[in-house]
């Protein structure tokens, strides 16, 4: 039982960040109808933010995290200038933008894994030390719960974005219909310039959340980035909380196969969860929007 | 052949023999390789290893470029297919060959491209990429933990006692090279055939493709299986040449240099993607010292062709042919759409072909009649029978009956957004009736898949016109042809004795057609070269091709110079005459009512009126609603 529920609070956290991710994806896709693969290498480029401000130079938790912001929010802001405009701006004809972001992506990771070099990949002390807490009988890592409050929280400050301001509606009204949004006088590139700095927002927090968690490798921005994608999946595309529970069933889909099957296959867990999602329900858990014509 | 040359005008002689000879000396490059760069075993080893990822380009080409199937992991397919293949030899190392390797990889390969694609492709667009990426990235990772796989390892065949390849050295080499050249030309005759049109279709619009009957799941699913019996194939390949393979033989890095080395290329052209993956892994492979850097390198180039030249090096390469007179010139449209129509520079280009045939610019004096094929065993109306449809809070469409018969031209007018075109949308199943039934006589439609609208004989035209821009104006019309001119697809890709038929009879019926209408001066030219008019045009011929029962026109007229109205309504009365029923959705009433026998008038998805032209013209309402007047049409104009 120990085991079960320590398995459960870890599956939980790491799928805090997928869930973190999948949320990211979602605000670009709302405004933009372009999903960016290089999220997750965007995480990873604060995951390195944060090994050095921690493990070289300890600086202060609290400025790593908004050295990481701005940091994310940065190259974010590049992407949607050189990789994603020019596929707002015209037509979308096929997966091109598909290839640009992928390409960026390859970009971030080969700059980062230079830029790290050959160091050997060191754990990076959580925001709230490396303590535990013990929850319903078992040690749980403060890192793990800071990881879950930042995704609830962050989720439930995007649907409150989303359905209570003007800004908000017009973000998800763009990606629906360009042209009678640009009627009423909302700007498409302004529109898809501030989905890139929230969502880049999303993805600092999911950094700053995920250092502790996974140690300053990075080259695993790709892994992380189709984790997030599983999660978006499974959730189903265009729900908020369908990101979330995603993002949590993954990561709890995982450790179970960690402890029941063989934690040499993890990866495999997430392969299986998201052909069984797509076969038999493939619009995902909650969605109800159909993805055909993306 | 050269008949068929001449009536599309193509332009001989010249220097298109260039054309022939650039890749004829590439040919001859890739057998002397060994002579010019060495060949020491390794070397060979080498340059096999690149041979084989080339087959992989070349069935990422058909997928994806082609078919627009973004399998982007199809290294995940490799993989399977290479480990398939390598198990089979470390445990039978005395009875296996490169025969048998190949096949073993094949089979494999194409279990895993389904296990990949039949979910992935039930969402569509890019989660088939992002599934098929995952899976690259899975399949290492778990080879990596897996002993009978050799772990991280792998597996060496040539320290299995017992395997003796009985091909090696530079003969090995040739045969390679030949199996490469015999995919290459493989993806050409695919391409060139019904189903490579289907793909094409498909990948353009899957509205444009089921309007014509094609099957889309079936053609998405055929190409990710044909794409990965190649890539297991190429992993068969590998093995029999490097013997050897490891969880680092197939990262997921090597599907993202493969994209780049598709897209540098041009996607979608015979050998574009092999001149981009030869320049891609010839990089990566011989300049090892500057590794570490080739991220940055191939991440750049990929996103600077993406954004600026997404058509690939190959797009400017044949627009060079052209200027160098290199590629055969189609004949070039210089004057506007009305002029192409109505005057005969045309003629210069296009030689007379069969004497006695018009061959100006000019449509055939006559129409020839067009009698309904598809759907012509019944003889019941097109019935649209209490249809009703919601999108949120709007009923676009509100209980409309309304019956087409056979040999009539029914006219549907009414304002914008009155729900016309969700009306055509709702025959052509492209939406679901929330309410109401369609029917032909008394086989209903409206619970049957998309693409069988096409096949019970209804053919479609859209608002805006749908062509495949790449792909000339008879190319447009060949796949309608081919839903009614039938032959298997693999009698049509191997071009066996029926296949070589039938892809002519389907040729010719398009051509014809097309000629008929006038379009000669075109044929042989890419959609995305006509003006909009001759886009309707053609658009027109690809539904007469499909020879339907039933044709439903979503406003044919708009923007068409007077000479093109005058075509058009002379072919929905040819069209009627011909045994047709034709449902004509315009904005211009004058041109319905001169040529319907039955008008609807639509309004907020309701029928306001639904009569003959004459009572429409002394009819008080549909004035009243549309001109704010209490007098019939009539005695308003």
């Amino acid at each position: 039982m120990t085991l079960f529920l320590t398995a459960l609070f870890a599956g939980l956290a790491v799928g805090s960040v997928y869930g973190l991710i999948a949320l990211s994806y979602t605000v670009v896709f709302n405004s933009t109808a372009i999903f960016n693969v290089a999220q997750g290498d965007l995480m990873m480029a604060g995951v390195l933010v944060s090994y050095f401000c921690l493990d070289r130079w300890h600086l202060p938790q609290i400025v790593t995290l908004l050295v990481i912001v701005a940091v994310v929010v940065a190259i974010s802001l590049v992407e949607e200038r050189v990789a994603v405009r020019p596929f707002v701006a015209r037509p979308v004809v096929g997966l091109g933008w598909f290839i640009a972001t992928l390409a960026f992506s390859l970009i971030i990771e080969t700059v980062a894994s230079i830029i790290y070099g050959q160091n050997p990949v060191v754990p990076i002390p959580g925001a709230l030390g490396n303590g535990t807490v013990s929850v319903a009988g078992v040690h749980v890592a403060t890192k793990f719960i800071l990881a879950f409050v930042v995704m609830i929280v962050v989720m439930v400050a995007l649907e409150l974005f989303y359905k209570r301001t003007w800004l908000g509606t017009a973000m998800r009204g763009v990606a629906e219909d360009r042209e009678v949004a640009a009627l009423r006088g909302i700007d498409a590139l302004r529109i898809s310039r501030l989905a890139f700095i929230i969502a880049g927002l999303v993805t600092a927090l999911a950094a700053f959340v995920v250092a502790p968690i996974v140690s300053a490798d990075v080259t695993v921005g790709l892994t992380y980035g189709l984790k997030g994608f599983i999660a978006l999946a499974a959730g189903g595309f265009g729900s908020l909380r369908g990101c979330v529970i995603g993002g949590l069933l993954l990561g709890v889909a995982e450790q179970m196969f960690d402890l029941y099957v063989s934690s040499n296959y993890e990866i495999l867990a997430g392969l299986i969860l998201v052909l069984i999602v797509l076969a038999v329900r493939p619009a995902g858990l909650f969605g109800t929007r159909a993805v055909r014509q993306v | 052949m050269s008949e068929i040359a001449g009536r599309l005008g193509l332009a001989g002689g010249g220097r298109t023999w260039l054309r022939w000879a650039i890749p004829a000396v590439l040919v001859i490059v890739l057998y002397i390789v060994p002579q010019l760069g060495g060949s020491g075993s390794f070397r060979l080893g080498e340059y096999e290893e690149v041979l084989s990822f080339l087959i992989i380009a070349v069935a990422l080409n058909i997928a994806m470029g082609y078919g627009g199937q973004y399998i982007l992991g199809i290294t995940a397919v490799f993989a399977v297919g290479a480990y398939g293949a390598i198990l089979a030899a470390k445990y039978h190392p005395h009875g296996i060959g490169l025969v048998a390797m190949c096949i073993i990889g094949g089979v494999v390969g194409a279990v895993g491209g389904l296990i990949i694609g039949l979910p992935a492709l039930r969402v569509g667009g890019f989660y088939l990429a992002l599934v098929s990426l995952f899976a690259a990235l899975a399949i290492p990772t778990v080879a990596q933990q897996w002993g009978l796989v050799g772990a991280d390892t792998g597996i060496p065949l040539y320290a299995v006692a017992g395997f003796a390849p009985e091909i090696n050295g530079e003969g090995l080499y040739i045969i390679v090279v030949s199996l490469v050249l015999l995919a290459t030309l493989f993806s050409w005759a695919l391409v060139h055939s019904r189903v490579g049109h289907r793909f094409v279709a498909l990948h353009t619009s899957p509205q444009l493709a089921t309007s014509i009957g094609i099957r889309a799941y079936r053609t998405q699913l055929l190409a990710i299986l044909i794409a990965s019996i190649m890539a297991g194939i190429a992993g068969g390949i590998y093995v029999y040449t490097q013997q050897f393979f490891a969880p680092g033989s197939s990262s997921v890095q090597f599907a993202i240099l493969l994209l780049a080395g598709m897209t540098i290329g041009g996607m979608g052209t015979i050998i574009g993607p092999l001149i981009g993956s030869v320049i891609i892994l010839g990089i990566n492979q011989f300049f090892t010292s500057f590794q570490q850097y080739n991220g940055i390198v191939f991440g750049v180039l990929l996103l600077a062709f993406a954004v600026f030249l997404p058509n690939g090096l190959m797009a400017r390469l044949n627009v060079l042919g052209d200027r160098l007179g290199i590629r055969p010139r189609a004949p070039s449209l210089t004057s506007g759409p009305s002029a192409a129509l109505a005057a005969a520079p045309a003629a210069s280009v296009a030689p007379p072909a069969t004497p006695g045939t018009v061959t100006t610019g000019k449509p055939a004096a006559t129409l020839p009649p067009w009698p309904p094929v598809i759907g012509a065993g019944d003889s019941g109306a097109l019935v649209v029978d209490g249809a009703k449809r919601s999108f949120g809070g709007v009923t676009a469409v509100d209980h409309v009956d309304l019956t087409l018969a056979r040999g009539q031209v029914h006219g549907l007018i009414g304002s914008n957004g009155s729900g016309k075109t969700t009306l055509l949308n709702l025959i052509s199943r492209f939406y679901t009736l929330d309410e109401g039934q369609i029917r032909i006589g008394s086989t209903r439609l409206d619970n049957q898949p998309p693409h069988s609208v096409a096949r019970s004989g209804i053919a479609r035209t859209f608002q805006s016109p749908k062509l495949m821009l790449r792909e000339t104006a008879l190319e447009n019309v060949i796949p309608a042809v081919e839903l009614r001119v039938r032959c298997s697809g693999p009698e049509s890709i191997l071009r066996l004795p029926r296949g070589i038929r039938v892809n002519r009879q389907a040729r010719d019926e398009a051509l014809e057609i097309l000629e008929s209408l006038g379009l000669h001066h075109v044929l042989s030219q890419p959609a995305a070269a006509l003006p909009h008019g001759t886009r309707r045009m053609v658009e027109l011929a690809r539904a007469i091709a499909l020879r339907p029962s039933f044709i439903l026109l979503d406003e044919p007229a708009a923007g068409l110079s007077p000479v093109e109205l005058d075509l058009v309504t002379e072919v929905c009365q040819n069209l009627a005459r011909s045994g047709v029923g034709v449902l004509l959705i315009e904005h211009n009433v004058p041109m319905v009512l001169s040529i319907a026998d039955t008008v609807t008038c639509l309004h907020q998805g309701r029928i306001l009126f639904q009569g003959t032209p004459a009572e429409l013209r002394s009819d008080t309402t549909v004035a009243s609603v549309f001109l704010g007047i209490d007098e019939p049409l009539e005695a308003s104009s």
